[in-house]
C-alpha cells in the first residue's frame, strides 16, 4: 500500500479530498492532456487551476455544489447523487448515472 | 571526500553515491534510451533537474504546487482484500471496501475494480458476480471506477487453453505453425475481452483498463487494440486505458500489424499513436527497471523514454509505477524515497498527464 | 575477398536469417581456404551472438531467432565433412530449464530456452508449474549441467532455492550450475540462495551461460 499512498502524496490530485476526481473525468471523457483538463474544470468551478489540488478551495465548492465530500456530512449528496451534480456542474454524461436515470 | 547522497540501486538496496557518479549514470541511463528508442536523450538541464530531486535532504519530495496529476489506481480493490504474499496486504474486507478506501482515505484520483485472478478470461464464467460489484460500487462512489484486467493471452495456450502453445511450437522449428496459434489465441483474446467489458457496461462501469498489454507479446497487443476498437465503436462516451507490460513489445509472432504498423519490436513513443487511433482515451506507457542498476541511471533511462512518450502521444500519458517500472526499485515493498523521487520526476521533467 | 570480409559476410548472412544466404557464405569460405572450425566459431556464432542482441533491441522477433538458428544448423552440417572426425560429437552443454512449482508463467522461460538453442545448448525444457522432484528427475536423466530455474512472482521464488536445496540432498550441487531468473529475481536474491548465475534478459542469460561453462 506504500507505493500508491507515495504517488499520492508525492504528485497526486487528492481525488475528492479537492478535484483530482473531476480533472480526471476530463481526461477519460473528452481525451484532455493535463493541462487543458484543469483549465476545463477550473473555469466550469470558477476557480483556477491552482486551486484544484487545494482543499481549502475545494471543500466549500464541493459542498456547495453537491459533487461529494470526503466526510460523511448529513444529507449531502453522495454516490450515484453526487455523480448526478458532477454531470451538471462539467457538462458531461456518466454511464452510472445514465443507467440509474434509465431505471427509474 | 565528495559528499555522498544516499540512493537505491534498482533491487531497492541502498548505495552511497557522490554527485559525479550519480551525473555519470543519469547520462548513461539516458543515453541507453536514446540509443534503444531512437530518440532524444535528456538534455544537461534535464539531468541536473533530476539530480537535484535525488540529492534533496528529505525522505519523502513532492511536486511543485499546481503541478500535480491524477493518480490512476490499478488493482486498488485487490490490494486490501488480497493476501497473494506479493500485491495484497490481507485485511479481509470486500472489493467495495478497498474502493471506497481508496477513494475517501487514500485521496485516489480514479479507481478500478478487478477480479483476483486479474485477468480477463477468467472472469467469462463469473460474469453476474463481477457486474454485481460493479453497480453496487458505482452506486457508493464518486471518483472514476473502471473494469481493469490483463489481457494474459497465455492463458489461451496449452496447457492452459485450447491452442497449440507457440514457445513449444517455435522450439520445434515449427515457426508458421507457432504464428498460427497466436493468431487463434489473438483472435479468441479480442472476442472475450470484449464480451466482458460490454457486461461491464451495462453494469455501469466508467470503463476499462486494458492491465499489462503486450505481456505475452505482439499477439496479446494485436488482441487488446482490435477489442478496444470494437468497444470504442460500441460505446463512444466509455474510458479506454490502455497500460503497457513492458518497454518493448516483445515479438512472438513478428508480423503482426496495426494500423499498417508492425507491432513486434515497439518502444513506447512508438505504442502511444497506435494506442491511441484504436481509439483509447489514456496510454499508460512502461519501462522496466535494471536491478543491477542504480536508481539514477533507472530513472533517466525511464524519463527519458516516457517524456518521448508523452511528446508522441495525442491522448493524456498516465505513465505506469509500480513495483520494477518506472525507475522505481525491484521490491514488493519499494523504498518511499524512491518512489516519492521517481514520481515526481515523472511530472516535472517528462512532463506525464497521470500516474 | 580477405579473411575479416568472409567473417564478416558469414556474421551477416545468419543476421539475415536467410539459410540460402547462409550456405552461399560457407561455400564461399570453404572454398577459400578457410577453417570449418574457423567459419563456425568467428562466423555463423558470432551472428548467432549479434541475433540475440538484436532480439533484446527490438530489431528481430523470435521467428528470426528460430530461422537463424535453423540456418546455422544448415551451415554446420555443410562443414560436417570437413571438420575432423569427432569433431561433429563433440558434447553440447546440457540445460534443464523449467519455472518452479506454483508458478504458471511460461513465456519468459520459452524465450530463454528458445535462446539457449540457438546458442547451440540442448535444452530440455521441462514447463512450468515444475515440482522440484521434476527438475531432480530431469537433470539426472539428461545428466544437466546446467538448471534453469523461472519464477515470475516473489511469491514462488522460493520454489528456485529449493530446487538448490534438492540438488545438495541429492549430491547434485557441484555437478550442476543454476540459473534463476523472472522479474522479481535479483543478483541479491541469487547470492542468497547460492544460484550460480543471474541474468537480467534473455541474451544476458546465454553469455553468462556460456562464460560460466567456458565454451
Amino acid at each position: 500500500m506504500g507505493m500508491p499512498i507515495s504517488h499520492i502524496m508525492t504528485s497526486g490530485m487528492s481525488g475528492i479530498r479537492a478535484a483530482g476526481d473531476l480533472v480526471a473525468r476530463m481526461q477519460f471523457a473528452k481525451n484532455m492532456r493535463i493541462d487543458e483538463a484543469k483549465k476545463y474544470v477550473a473555469d466550469k468551478l470558477g476557480v483556477t487551476p491552482l486551486d484544484l489540488s487545494d482543499e481549502f478551495a475545494m471543500r466549500e465548492i464541493r459542498e456547495d455544489l453537491g459533487i461529494g465530500v470526503i466526510t460523511s456530512v448529513t444529507g449531502a449528496p453522495k454516490g450515484i447523487a453526487a455523480k448526478m451534480n458532477i454531470e451538471k456542474a462539467l457538462d458531461i454524461k456518466i454511464n452510472s448515472c445514465e443507467k440509474f436515470r434509465n431505471q427509474v | 571526500m565528495a559528499t555522498e547522497y544516499d540512493l537505491r540501486m534498482g533491487d531497492g538496496k541502498r548505495v552511497f553515491h557522490s554527485k559525479n557518479q550519480i551525473m555519470d549514470d543519469l547520462e548513461a541511463g539516458s543515453a541507453d534510451a536514446a540509443d534503444l528508442g531512437e530518440i532524444s536523450a535528456l538534455s544537461s538541464n534535464e539531468l541536473e533537474k533530476i539530480a537535484e530531486i535525488i540529492m534533496t535532504k528529505s525522505r519523502m519530495v513532492g511536486v511543485e504546487p499546481g503541478k500535480e496529476v491524477p493518480v490512476t489506481h490499478d488493482i486498488g480493490t485487490l490490494r486490501i482484500d488480497g493476501d497473494q504474499g506479493n500485491s495484497g496486504v490481507g485485511i479481509p474486507s470486500s472489493r467495495m471496501i478497498g474502493c471506497m478506501m481508496h477513494e475517501r482515505a487514500f485521496g485516489a484520483d480514479t479507481m478500478e475494480l478487478g477480479h483476483i485472478d486479474y485477468s480477463f478470461k477468467p472472469v467469462k464464467p463469473v460474469i453476474a458476480q463481477e457486474c454485481q460489484a460493479m453497480e453496487v460500487c458505482q452506486q457508493n462512489m464518486i471518483i472514476p471506477l473502471l473494469y481493469g484486467a490483463m489481457p494474459n493471452m497465455g492463458l489461451y495456450y496449452t496447457p492452459d487453453g485450447p491452442f497449440e502453445n507457440p514457445g513449444d511450437l517455435m522450439k520445434a522449428f515449427k515457426i508458421a505453425e507457432a504464428q498460427e496459434s497466436i493468431e487463434k489465441s489473438a483472435d479468441h483474446l479480442t472476442r472475450d475481452m470484449i464480451w466482458i467489458i460490454q457486461h461491464m457496461m451495462k453494469s455501469s462501469s466508467d470503463g476499462v483498463n486494458f492491465d499489462t498489454t503486450g505481456a505475452a507479446g505482439d499477439g496479446d497487443m494485436f488482441a487488446t487494440l482490435h477489442a478496444v476498437e470494437a468497444l470504442r465503436k460500441e460505446f463512444p462516451e466509455m474510458y479506454i486505458e490502455v497500460g503497457m507490460a513492458g518497454e518493448c513489445v516483445l515479438g512472438m509472432h513478428g508480423g503482426l500489424e496495426y494500423d499498417g504498423k508492425t507491432l513486434a519490436g515497439l518502444w513506447p513513443h512508438q505504442q502511444a499513436p497506435l494506442v491511441t487511433k484504436a481509439g483509447a482515451n489514456v496510454f499508460g506507457p512502461v519501462v522496466n527497471t535494471n536491478t543491477s542498476m542504480s536508481f539514477s541511471w533507472n530513472l533517466a533511462r525511464a524519463v527519458t523514454f516516457i517524456k518521448a512518450a508523452v511528446e508522441a502521444s495525442d491522448v493524456p500519458c498516465h505513465v505506469d509505477m509500480g513495483m520494477g517500472v518506472g525507475g522505481i526499485p525491484m521490491l514488493e515493498t519499494p523504498p518511499i524515497d524512491a518512489v516519492s523521487r521517481a514520481s515526481k520526476a515523472m511530472v516535472e521533467v517528462a512532463g506525464v498527464d497521470g500516474i | 575477398m580477405s579473411k575479416e570480409e568472409l567473417i564478416k559476410e558469414l556474421s551477416d548472412a545468419i543476421i539475415s536469417c536467410k539459410k540460402d544466404n547462409v550456405l552461399a557464405a560457407v561455400e564461399k569460405a570453404k572454398d577459400a581456404g578457410m577453417e570449418p572450425a574457423e567459419i563456425i566459431e568467428k562466423g555463423l556464432a558470432a551472428g548467432m551472438n549479434e541475433v540475440g542482441v538484436l532480439f533484446e533491441r527490438g530489431k528481430l522477433f523470435l521467428p528470426h531467432v528460430m530461422m537463424a538458428a535453423d540456418a546455422m544448423a544448415q551451415g554446420v552440417k555443410l562443414l560436417e565433412t570437413d571438420l575432423g572426425a569427432g569433431a561433429t560429437e563433440k558434447k553440447k552443454a546440457v540445460i534443464v530449464n523449467g519455472t518452479v512449482e506454483g508458478d504458471v508463467h511460461d513465456i519468459g522461460k520459452s524465450i530463454v530456452s528458445t535462446m539457449l538453442q540457438s546458442a547451440g545448448f540442448e535444452v530440455h525444457d521441462i514447463g512450468r508449474d515444475m515440482p522440484t522432484k521434476s527438475f531432480i528427475d530431469k537433470i539426472k536423466e539428461v545428466n544437466a549441467d546446467v538448471v534453469g530455474l523461472s519464477a515470475l512472482m516473489t511469491t514462488t521464488m522460493q520454489g528456485q532455492k529449493e530446487v538448490i536445496e534438492a540438488l545438495k540432498e541429492e549430491g547434485l550441487r557441484d555437478k550442476v550450475k543454476v540459473m534463476i531468473g523472472g522479474a522479481p529475481a535479483t543478483q541479491a536474491w541469487a547470492d542468497k540462495i547460492g544460484a550460480d548465475i543471474y541474468a537480467e534478459n534473455a541474451s544476458e542469460a546465454v553469455k553468462q551461460v556460456k562464460e560460466i561453462l567456458s565454451v
